[in-house]
């Protein structure tokens, strides 16, 4: 069952989007698309999301927008990583693998 | 990008978050009819996967909106609850910069006014004033010949007109008592150079410019006002003038702010330019104004008339072959003398207010140590740094607008001071508040936030503190303010500046007071009486007029002795001319100018009046000695070369030697001076003097009882004490004086308020350590002497780096300061003292709380 945004944790699709956008230039489509694929249709995240995040993203110079021909040759807006998105991805990225690893922990351990 | 783009704030245009959802629903669709939708199905079921794009596009404009408004006034709110909660530091903060941005706006307004704007005409950076200056004799000549003026005027090529005038006072005696008016005699085109036209009525025709022709005047409005109460149908009335004795018809009225070339000119009337008597080339009548024609520089004005009066040279080569035209602005001859004391209290006040400025941003620092708490909490709740740096500017902001709204009151009295303080500074009448002052005020306070602001509110929200939530202060012992102490060295050392200069102001000032001016001021009354210089055309009749009415004087019981003179002594005026002695083969010319002085009857410097021998000629002490040296000094006789009141081949003979008197003013030293002492001095506009027996002005009524019972077509007026006029020749140094020792007493205050406040805050930041000490055992004086130490090392520290800024600003007083050298020891160790002393006051009050500190009672706070 896919989950929806609202049972994401708080700050996740923050991460998810860096992390996407990290692989290279990528359009608001493009990272819905691939978000679904990789999470192989567990996650699905909603426009009415996506796109504040992204918008939200750039404004606080994370992420940096350009305007550019789709494959199908349509304009639409790229997003790629900025250095200091890249910075703030490895230190979020940490983050989540330490929280992900002390849940894990404990639920092992409570076992 | 343009690059300003970036200084805007970035906002999403909405045509551009519609391409880019409109990409991805066609991407959707697309996708939809890969896995075989029909076209319609495809895009209805992106569209209801995608959600409404309306409700998208509004919550993407919501991060994008910067709420400048919202923040602002939220801000504002946030402010002015603080400001309540502390109303102490807010209305020492507000006054500091109420008194420094006023002060600073005050003298702004003056040089505004003064040195800034235009004349008051229109296009005035056109207007230029004329001088000849003759080649032969050395000296410069601002009154010029009817003739050469018309000549000038219809040669040149680069103005667009030329005009002459010259003020005299007059009687008009067509009502009960003779009134004294200011007359100014003008060439044809002085409206036109000036660019003014009457309010009412018209200017002079041209048959009123011709000699012979109708006899008009233009008035002034105060005079409209004061003698026709305003009537609107003043035009066709006469007048009745005094010396001419004629009757005039009033032909227009000019414009109230139009006070050109006095400020108490009442009219003005033609001089006609083909008078029989304005034709020779030798007489000095009019001061002359030109208007540039647009886009004509000086320069190229100058080359013009130069090329202009060569050619007069050839055709008229013995009165203008020697003469050579001096061009300069109308604005800056009457402004000039004031630049450098203008200039120099801008540059105090300025200083002034950046002591203010430095003592905010320490009163500001303590207080972002007591809301570092306040800051760390609102930095862990998310606010950003440039969130909390706005507000603490808008703070400051409405701090200092609160100052500099209250700093217009001070500017708005400013003209009241420079009124009360020196009368004579050109273009006082134009001091006023307008609207360039308040946004100078406002540009003021916009500094003064940066300048105050922002490195208190960058350094409180440095992020380090913001880590220093956990931290217990209570637990601190001791913390260092160094940036609060240099801050404090800065004021002390900009006071000290100010000071000094102050201090070497006043020293010249006593100094001047205390020279002996070689003549005795106090017992003179002087007053003027109005004469035309119509009266020139008879010269005798003018002598005897002049040598009658001092007969008469000196029969006035309480009258010692009477006199007249061409100019008043201790007043900055003088005549240099160039003179030839008669006999003696060896210096036929003097190289050098001895000074000429038009007197006769004129006071010894011993107090007696020398009486009127026919051509009597007394000479100074200086002057016998710089060109008499060692030889027979009575019986020579003297010939003076270029002088608009003695005839060339008139020679006068040496009856005496007086001491040396302080003619040109009582700051400048005697220089070599002639006495001529013959019939009229100065023309018919001499200055009488009457040695009292009383006060001077006790005798003022019965004086002009005494000239209306013989001249009754005349009046008296210009009548004071000599001690006043030469009082008055002091203005603008006292100007300069006075204000600059009130801005730099202010200074010091500020500097000891700082050092106050610093140390308090020092010493409450360390109560717990002073306490423990105590509890320890130290002794209340060793407390006491930290603290105070602590205060006057900074001073002193301060002091040192004041004494070199001191020797920077001494020496833009140079040529300002009397009888004490700019580098002054005396002064500059005195001024050191002073503030050592102050600052040692202002931190013996926090030491001695400091060791009042009861170790009990702090130790239980804990």
């Amino acid at each position: 069952m896919p989950i929806e945004k609202s049972d994401l944790l708080q700050g996740t699709l923050d991460l998810l989007i860096l992390k996407i956008v990290a692989l290279g230039p990528v359009h608001g489509y493009g990272i819905s698309q691939r978000i679904r694929q990789i999470s192989k249709e567990v996650l699905q995240v909603q426009q009415g999301s996506l796109y504040p995040a992204l918008h939200r993203l750039e404004k606080r110079g994370w992420l940096e927008a350009e305007w550019g021909q789709s494959s199908n040759g349509r304009e639409a807006k790229f997003y790629k990583l900025s250095a200091k998105g890249r910075k703030q991805l490895a230190s979020e990225e940490s983050n989540w693998n330490r929280l992900a690893g002390a849940v894990a922990q404990i639920l092992q351990t409570a076992d | 990008m343009a690059w300003w783009k970036f200084l805007l704030p970035k906002r999403a245009s909405g045509r551009q978050l519609d391409s880019e959802l409109r990409f991805h629903i066609e991407e959707l669709t697309e996708a939809n009819i890969a896995a075989g939708m029909s076209p319609e199905e495809a895009r209805r079921r992106a569209m209801l996967e995608f959600g409404g794009p309306e409700q998208i596009k509004e919550e993407l404009r919501d991060v994008h909106r910067v709420p400048i408004l919202e923040t602002t006034l939220k801000n504002l709110k946030w402010t002015l609850r603080l400001l309540r909660k502390s109303p102490s530091f807010s209305v020492v903060v507000i006054l500091t910069l109420a008194l420094g941005i006023g002060a600073n706006s005050a003298v702004f307004s003056a040089i505004d006014a003064v040195l800034l704007r235009p004349l008051p005409f229109p296009d005035g950076d056109q207007l230029m004033k004329f001088a000849q200056y003759n080649t032969k004799a050395h000296n410069s000549q601002p009154f010029i010949a009817p003739l050469r003026v018309e000549d000038w005027n219809r040669m040149n090529s680069t103005f667009q007109a030329i005009a002459g005038y010259y003020a005299e006072n007059a009687s008009e005696i067509s009502g009960p008592l003779p009134e004294k008016l200011t007359q100014a005699i003008v060439t044809p085109r002085f409206l036109k150079v000036l660019g003014i036209s009457p309010v009412l009525g018209r200017d002079f025709s041209s048959q009123e410019e011709h000699f012979g022709g109708p006899q008009a005047v233009l008035i002034s409005d105060r005079f409209w006002r004061r003698r026709f109460a305003a009537d609107p149908n003043v035009i066709g009335k006469r007048i009745v003038l005094s010396g001419f004795r004629s009757s005039y018809l009033i032909v227009g009225v000019l414009p109230a702010s139009f006070r050109f070339p006095d400020n108490d000119v009442d009219l003005w009337m033609a001089g006609p330019p083909d008078a029989p008597y304005a034709q020779s080339r030798e007489s000095t009548w009019y001061r002359v104004i030109g208007r540039l024609k647009p886009g004509v520089g000086l320069e190229q004005a100058r080359a013009n008339l130069d090329a202009v009066q060569s050619q007069l040279g050839k055709q008229y080569p013995k009165t203008d072959a020697d003469l050579v035209v001096k061009i300069q602005s109308l604005k800056e001859t009457i402004v000039g003398g004031a630049r450098k004391s203008l200039w120099l209290l801008f540059g105090s006040v300025s200083l002034l207010l950046l002591i203010a400025c430095v003592n905010i941003v320490a009163l500001l620092l303590a207080r972002a140590a007591h809301r570092q708490h306040e800051i760390s909490v609102r930095f862990s709740l998310g606010a950003s740094r440039t969130v909390l740096i706005a507000q603490l500017l808008t703070e400051t902001f409405l701090l200092a607008s609160i100052g500099a709204t209250l700093g217009l009151f001070v500017a708005s009295g400013a003209s009241h001071v420079f009124r009360s303080l020196a009368a004579d500074l050109p273009r006082l009448e134009e001091i006023h508040l307008d609207w360039r002052i308040v946004i100078y005020s406002l540009v003021c306070s916009a500094v003064v936030t940066l300048l105050c602001g922002l490195l208190p509110a960058l350094r409180s929200t440095r992020q380090g503190i913001s880590g220093s939530l956990a931290q217990n202060n209570r637990t601190q012992v001791s913390s260092r303010t160094p940036l609060q102490w240099l801050l404090v060295g800065i004021q002390v050392a900009l006071a000290i500046t100010l000071l000094s200069g102050a201090a070497l102001l006043l020293r010249s000032f006593q100094a001047l007071g205390r020279v002996s001016p070689g003549f005795e001021p106090a017992g003179i009354l002087t007053f003027r009486i109005s004469g035309s210089y119509g009266e020139t055309a008879d010269w005798e009749a003018l002598t005897q007029r002049i040598n009658g009415t001092i007969e008469e004087l000196r029969s006035v019981p309480g009258v010692e002795a009477a006199a007249a003179s061409a100019t008043l002594p201790g007043v900055p005026t003088n005549y240099p001319t160039e003179l030839r002695f008669v006999e003696g083969a060896q210096d036929p010319r003097h190289k050098s100018e001895p000074h000429f002085r038009a007197v006769p009857n004129r006071l010894s410097p011993t107090g007696q009046f020398l009486e009127p021998v026919s051509i009597n000629v007394v000479v100074n002490r200086s002057f016998a000695d710089a060109f008499l040296a060692g030889s027979t000094v009575l019986g020579r006789h003297v010939q003076v070369l270029e002088n608009p009141f003695i005839k060339p081949d008139q020679a006068g003979e040496i009856s005496g030697v007086v001491g040396d008197a302080r003619e040109e003013g009582v700051n400048h030293p005697p220089s070599p001076t002639v006495y001529w002492c013959f019939g009229a001095p100065g023309g018919p506009d001499a200055v009488y003097f009457v040695r009292t027996r009383t006060a001077p002005m006790s005798l003022a009524k019965t004086v002009r009882e005494k000239i209306r019972a013989i001249e009754p077509a005349r009046s008296v007026f210009d009548i004071s004490p000599l001690q006043d006029h030469i009082d008055e020749a002091f203005a603008e140094n006292r100007l300069r004086t006075v204000l600059l020792t009130f801005f730099a007493v202010t200074a010091v205050c500020l500097a000891c308020v700082g050092l106050y406040g610093t140390l308090s805050y020092s010493v409450n930041v360390r109560r717990r350590e002073v306490g423990l000490r105590l509890a320890l055992g130290a002794l209340r004086a060793q407390i006491v002497k930290q603290f105070l130490l602590q205060g006057l090392g900074v001073s002193f520290l301060g002091c040192v780096a004041g004494s070199v800024l001191a020797a920077a600003f001494a020496r833009l007083l140079s040529g300002m300061v009397y009888g004490v050298s700019p580098t002054d020891v005396v002064t500059l160790s005195g001024v050191i003292f002073l503030v050592l002393v102050v600052a040692g006051i202002a931190s013996l009050v926090p030491a001695i709380r400091a060791a009042r500190v009861d170790p009990m009672q702090v130790l239980r706070e804990e």
